[in-house]
């Protein structure tokens, strides 16, 4: 595709070329207003002319007499413009004037005539040839016939002047305004290849790359800035997948091969069968575990996807946070700890209730996993709901030896597992589920120390 | 029991109407969805196991055909599909209950039991009884053996859940669902120590213990 096909199908010079013919349309429009009523405003005063003159060489006639009346007529006559003048007597011959050859009715009828006639030499000083004229003719008191017009050519020529006007200025406005569509198209056309060759060079995969923006701040501007980030979401996420397969890889392999391992082991040395029923509930729960695995993956790869699974709705986070301590009350009784609750009630929040609930049995069953107090106290669970000036604060705390400040971020991230707690079971998921259900929610998770232990955080905006 | 299974996956439908017949249940099986809803709707069955994803036609369109001709046999999901969301759009197609793949042979079988209209005692009475131990559930009373028992509401609601299904295996999850009405997994064995506290109070002091603990699958409530 040409350049100037390329040009002709922006926007900008179409929207160009309708305005150019449309301001053509009103420019002839208006020019021609112009001239067709100057051209009668010409014409009225001319009449006027030859009607003052008219009545000035009747009153000459009527107190000089015909000599007068000669005289006058002699005169105007003389005088150079588009003054025609005949003055004959009764029988038709010619006394004075400057104009030889009117067609016979103007020389026998009074009133008003128009028509074409040949033109003197002198007349005007405008040169030999085909004149119009207008005319008015009529019988003086004296019985002299007396012919005073104009000739009108002159009338004309003012029409053509304006049309000439009227031609320059549409060619210059046909000049003017398709520059200025060509250079504005030509710009916007250059912004959009820019974002096209951004767009190219993303999609063969370069990710990092971002439209520029310019300091202009025009609606380009506010295009690239939310194409740029839209393109920061969509690296995080894939760069996200990318961490999740990456562990996934590495996490899920690993088990996977111990799994074969085993069964393998059974295969070749299990001729007892106790060994072999031995291997092969082993082999069931580490499957079941990596099931588990894969689903906490799944589930929070859901979660940081941000299409919530099931639509968000009203959640009274209360009752979930109740309902979670009164599951967990007897668990913690049992490794022998106290669940604490401080909730208050009725604090709603638009929410998925599976994954708030899922969320806070993470945080409850890391506070069970890691308690024992450094100092020998009883450990002590507390789970706390709370509406705080328009966030709600889920926490769940425990006086456990709690986590260093230069771990608790690293600690979200997948398959995290601090050097104490890799004897634990658990996939390492936990916390980072945690994570992506705050983020999923738009607010935030945090671990903060609470003196002694860990104090976690899950700071959601209430409503949203 | 004569159980229905409509599933593609032919090495996944074999395993399980092999265990199946092994826990005595007697399994037609349809490998496409039309075969299945023509099965389904032509012959009697207890309980339908539905696949969500078959060929010709998928697992929802046949249970909603099913429920809109009047059929009330009990249907069983199963899908390779668990969020939350699938659950529920599962169970609002007309599905009764809904399993997640990859799934334990005792919770499926767990399920089914449960589900079959036979033996179960209807949702409308208003009390149950195991041998001695009796719960009704009107003035929310249980006895055992004459002898007034005090229970927590969630006690008595998970009482109440195993007595519904007595003589039948609940799986932990099961319970979770049905009693907490949640589907989080718990990693640790939070259901096991609601189950200790309940023994405690129904049957300790008793010669014959009526809960029992099912090795590999749940629990169980029987004479």
């Amino acid at each position: 595709m040409s350049r100037f096909a390329q040009l002709w199908r922006t926007t900008t010079v179409r929207l160009t070329a309708v305005f150019i013919l449309l301001f053509v349309i009103f420019s002839i429009l208006l020019l021609a207003f112009i001239a067709y009523q100057s051209s009668i405003q010409i014409q009225q005063q001319q009449m006027a002319a030859i009607n003052r003159e008219v009545a000035l060489l009747t009153r000459i006639d009527q107190t000089q007499g015909v000599r007068g009346t000669i005289y006058a007529v002699g005169r105007l006559s003389g005088q150079p413009g588009p003054g025609i003048y005949y003055l004959g007597d009764a029988a038709g011959l010619q006394i004075a004037g400057n104009v030889t050859g009117f067609p016979p009715n103007v020389l026998q009828n009074d009133g008003t005539f128009s028509f074409n006639y040949d033109r003197d030499d002198n007349l005007n000083g405008g040169g030999a040839g085909q004149g119009f004229a207008v005319v008015r003719s009529l019988t003086l008191d004296s019985g002299l016939r007396l012919i005073v017009g104009r000739d009108v050519v002159e009338r004309r020529g003012f029409t053509a002047i304006v049309f000439q006007g009227f031609l320059l200025a549409v060619a210059g406005i046909l000049a003017f305004s398709t520059l200025a569509g060509v250079i504005t198209a030509r710009r916007v056309l250059k912004r959009i290849d820019t974002i096209n060759a951004t767009s190219a060079k993303i999609m063969s995969g370069n990710l990092s790359e971002r439209i520029p923006v310019t300091k202009r701040n025009d609606e380009f501007d506010g295009l690239a800035t939310s194409l740029n980030a839209m393109l920061d979401r969509i690296e995080g996420l894939m760069q996200g997948l990318k961490e999740v397969t990456d562990n996934v890889a590495h996490d899920l392999k690993t088990p996977l091969t111990r799994l074969r391992n085993q069964a393998e082991a059974a295969l070749r040395d299990g001729t007892d069968g106790e060994t072999k029923r031995e291997a092969l509930e082993t082999t069931i729960s580490e499957s079941d575990k990596l099931i588990k695995t894969f689903n906490a993956l799944l589930m929070i790869a859901r979660a940081e996807a941000g299409a919530p699974s099931g639509a968000l709705a009203d959640v009274d986070v209360s009752a979930v946070a109740a309902d979670v301590a009164e599951l967990y009350e007897p668990a913690a009784e049992e490794a022998g700890m106290t669940l604490e609750s401080r909730i208050m009630p009725g604090v709603q929040l638009r929410a998925n209730r599976e994954l708030i609930g899922q969320a806070l049995v993470n945080l409850v069953e890391n506070a069970l996993k890691y308690h024992e107090p450094v100092d020998g106290t009883p450990g002590r669970i507390t789970i706390a709901v709370r509406n705080d000036a328009g966030r709600v604060k889920i926490e769940v705390g425990d006086n456990g030896p709690g986590i260093p400040e230069a771990d608790r971020g690293r600690v979200v991230e997948r398959f995290v597992r601090l050097e104490k707690s890799r004897t634990e079971p658990g996939s390492g998921l936990g916390l980072s589920l945690v994570a992506a259900v705050a983020t999923l929610h738009r607010g935030e998770f945090r671990i903060e120390d609470n003196h002694p232990g860990v104090l976690a955080v899950l700071d959601l905006p209430a409503s949203s | 029991m004569k159980i229905l299974l409509i599933e593609d996956d032919r090495e996944a439908a074999s395993y399980l109407i092999q265990a199946l017949d092994e826990a005595g249940h007697v399994t037609h099986h349809a490998t496409d969805g039309e075969t299945g809803y023509a099965m389904a709707s032509s012959m009697d069955y207890d309980v339908l196991i539905v696949d969500r994803m078959l060929p010709r036609r998928d697992g929802l369109s046949i249970i909603e055909s099913l429920r809109a001709e009047g059929n009330k046999t009990p249907v069983l999901i199963l899908s390779a599909l668990g969020e939350v969301d699938d659950r529920v759009t599962g169970l609002r197609a007309g599905g009764d209950d809904y399993l997640a793949k990859p799934y334990a042979f005792t919770e499926l079988l767990a399920r089914i039991e449960v589900l079959a209209r036979r033996s179960s005692p209807s949702e409308a009475a208003t009390s149950y009884e195991v041998g001695d131990l009796s719960l009704d559930r009107l003035s929310r009373k249980v006895e055992r053996n004459g002898e007034g028992i005090l229970l927590q509401p969630r006690e008595f609601r998970l009482l109440e859940y195993l007595m519904k299904n007595a003589g039948k295996v609940v799986t932990r999850t099961m319970l979770l669902e049905n009693v907490w009405d949640y589907h989080f997994d718990p990693q640790t064995n939070v259901i096991d120590v609601h189950m200790s506290r309940l023994r405690g109070k129904i049957d300790k002091g008793h010669a014959n213990p009526l809960l029992h603990t099912i090795r590999g699958a749940g629990y169980m409530i029987r004479e």
